[in-house]
């Protein structure tokens, strides 16, 4: 047993963009997921970062394939899901979890608590017997810190906070290995937000889980993974222990994502530097050649343009970055030769 | 793993969260909330109440008819209305009272039939049509415009000529003629419901398409489906009337609302009472299922359900 949980390889989610008009086809592509190299380990908290846009939640989504990849491979438990048959499927479904951004719209109005909390139970036959099913849905509910009788309450009886809780307790009745969060606390109330985001804390330290924490702020994910994952415009950029990604970044593009979090620190505020990056983030439909940074980098030099960088060690060991400042390694732009030839092997 | 409760106590909602919902009311079924709120509205309220008596005196017709539908009495021809005849009788002497009451029966039946097959069939083909979309959506919805395209009279007559009259079929073509209609209204609602997050969450924990279709997806998508049976009733009701009219659809002696008001247009001038009391029949039950109808869809709609029950707390 392999110690990586979940694994994409080049994992690609484009969406055809239909033209204005009548017809279907002559199109682009959305390149919403562009090749995105990800290993995430058993028990550990990864945060992926990066602005809204850039593709975390249709990353998060291909992991489950609730959005169906086009390209790349993705290993769940070392099983590779975009192959699995429907009874794969579903009991990988049932190992991996998801809390969505909205919990406004994330449960169904028209059933109770209860029916929400008890659907793993019955589409994967968990309990047997109203009884058990009922005495779950209870316990879970107060895993999550809610009153075991609200179970026959309706969602909107509830405030954010308490139905995100349960949306976690739902995610957690299939008695996952590894839960997505998307975003989720990121539209709730402040004075709500740290409370459910110590409930998750304390939900993954108790049951081992293995998380996934989407958030498109990287103050927020800082102290709560423990490594980080930056995202640029559908492409893994640099990823590496919370600690060192967040106070050494090695790829301009998280430099500047950092420089623009305040510190609370008086002199060490005014120092702060900030990167105020050029122009806007380019369409995910038109992804510039070579480095995708390279229209905004403050740093580009002649290789940016003609090679597209792969993750390569940079900074502190286990950090990677997809940066031609550590040394041009990637896949050149296909001018004469085919696509995908690879001067440097990438690891 | 998970499977044990935790050992930190759970602090109580009310601790964690503000907004808890104070009102400690223990949740009711939908179906009656629904029926509450449609209380609260007059118009609604009234027809349903209305309609409730149409039905019953349907079902219990012949207990509640003083006369059978084609007890000809000679000497009482075309006698206006009296205590002994209320709404009169016809050129043969039948009692109109009589025969409105057995055409409830009949008019009614073949509404309800009509809209079941077009709400069955045009639903299911709305319902995977919205839901599958790409080739699924286009094969079947291209049908139900094929179908559409006909008039809707023209459509029935041809049923009916296929199969012959009767009320059966009547009830079979005035159905056939309306399953496009469910179809669309079903495959518009569906189209929003599907790309709901609740829908994508309970994928998420490893739902099947039958399980997400007739748990969360038709429930939801519902809404604008029984407006429209409570209007397609009056449609169909109007429509059972017209084919009989035409001669089509209810055969004589059989007493329907549409074939009553028919047979009395020619006595128009001289005996209205024939014409009027079906004519009213239909008005009323017609008039009834559309207000029905709109009453529905103020409930039904979320956002107004929350409005009148914030209201009237
Ligand atoms: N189903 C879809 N069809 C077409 N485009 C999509 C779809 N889902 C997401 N996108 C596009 O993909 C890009 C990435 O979206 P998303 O993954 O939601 O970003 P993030 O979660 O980082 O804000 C956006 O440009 C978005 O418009
Ligand atoms: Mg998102």
């Amino acid at each position: 047993m392999s110690d990586v949980l979940v694994s994409a390889r080049g994992l690609e989610v484009h969406f055809p963009v239909r033209s204005v008009g009548l017809r279907r086809t002559g199109g682009g592509v959305l390149r919403a997921v562009d090749g995105v190299d990800l290993d995430i380990h058993r028990g550990e908290t990864v945060g992926l970062v990066g602005e809204s846009g850039c593709g975390k939640s249709t990353l998060g989504n291909a992991l489950l394939r609730l959005v169906p990849p086009t390209g790349g491979r993705i290993t769940f438990d070392g099983s590779d899901v975009t192959a699995l048959d429907r009874r794969g499927l579903k009991e990988m479904r049932r190992r991996a979890g998801m809390v969505f951004q909205d919990p406004f719209a994330s449960l169904d109005p028209r059933r109770t608590v209860a029916q929400t909390v008890a659907e793993p139970l019955e589409v994967h036959k968990l309990r047997s017997g109203r009884r058990e099913r009922a005495a779950r849905v209870g316990e879970l509910l107060e895993m999550v810190g809610l009153d075991p009788a609200v179970a026959s309450r309706y969602p909107h009886e509830f405030s954010g906070g308490q139905r995100q809780r349960v949306g976690i307790a739902r995610a957690l009745a299939g008695e996952p290995d590894f839960l997505v969060c998307d975003e989720a606390i990121a539209s709730l109330d402040v004075s709500v937000q740290a409370q459910v985001l110590n409930l998750l804390r304390r939900l993954q330290r108790q049951l081992g889980l293995t998380l996934l924490f989407i958030s498109h702020d990287l103050s927020a994910v800082r102290h709560l993974s423990d490594r980080i994952a930056v995202m640029y415009l559908g492409r893994v950029v640099e990823v590496g222990p919370a600690a060192t990604v967040a106070s050494d970044p090695q790829m301009p593009y998280t430099q500047a994502l950092l420089s623009a979090v305040p510190v609370p620190h008086p002199a060490r505020e005014r120092a702060r530097q900030r990167i105020v990056l050029r122009g806007d983030v380019p369409s995910p439909s038109a992804v510039p050649s070579g480095c995708r940074f390279r229209t905004r980098c403050p740093y580009v030099f002649e290789p940016c343009p003609d090679v597209d960088p792969a993750l390569q060690p940079a900074g502190a060991p286990g950090q990677l970055a997809a940066c031609h400042l550590h040394g041009v390694v990637g896949i050149p732009v296909a001018d004469d030769t085919p696509e995908g030839v690879t001067t440097t092997p990438t690891s | 793993m998970t499977g044990q409760p935790l050992p930190e106590p759970a602090p109580s909602p009310t601790a964690t969260d503000a907004g808890i919902p104070s009102t400690q009311r223990a949740a009711r079924p939908r179906w009656r909330e629904t029926l509450g709120l449609l209380a609260r509205n007059p118009a609604a309220a009234v027809s349903g109440a209305l309609l409730l008596l149409i039905v019953l005196v349907a079902v219990f017709d012949e207990a509640l008819a003083p006369t059978g539908p084609n007890e000809i009495s000679v000497e009482d021809r075309l006698q206006p209305p009296s205590l002994e005849h209320p709404f009169g009788t016809d050129d043969l002497g039948r009692d109109i009272f009589s025969r409105v009451i057995l055409g409830a029966a009949v008019s009614l039946r073949v509404g309800f039939l009509a809209v079941a097959v077009a709400l069955v069939i045009g639903s299911l083909i709305g319902l995977l049509a919205g839901f599958y979309g790409r080739w699924v959506d286009d094969v079947l919805m291209r049908i139900m415009d094929m179908l559409f395209a006909f008039p809707a009279v023209l459509l029935a007559i041809a049923v009916l000529a296929v199969r012959g009259p009767g009320s059966g079929n009547t009830a079979l073509a005035i159905g056939i003629v309306y399953i496009p209609v469910f179809a669309r209204v079903t495959r518009a609602s569906v189209l929003g419901v599907r790309e709901e997050v609740y829908v994508r969450a309970s994928r998420s924990v490893g739902a099947s398409d039958l399980r997400l279709l007739t748990r969360h997806v038709l429930p939801n998508a519902a809404p604008p489906i029984i407006v429209q049976t409570s209007i397609s009733l009056a449609f169909a009701v109007l429509a059972e009337a017209a084919l009989s009219f035409l001669g089509l659809g209810t055969q004589p002696p059989n007493p329907s609302w549409g074939l009553m008001l028919a047979e009395g247009r020619g006595f128009i001038d001289i005996a209205w009472w024939l014409a009027f009391f079906p004519g009213m029949a239909i008005f009323l039950t017609v008039l009834c299922f559309n207000l029905l109808g709109d009453g529905l869809r103020d409930v039904l709609d979320p956002r107004q359900r929350t409005l009148m029950a914030g209201g009237a707390r």
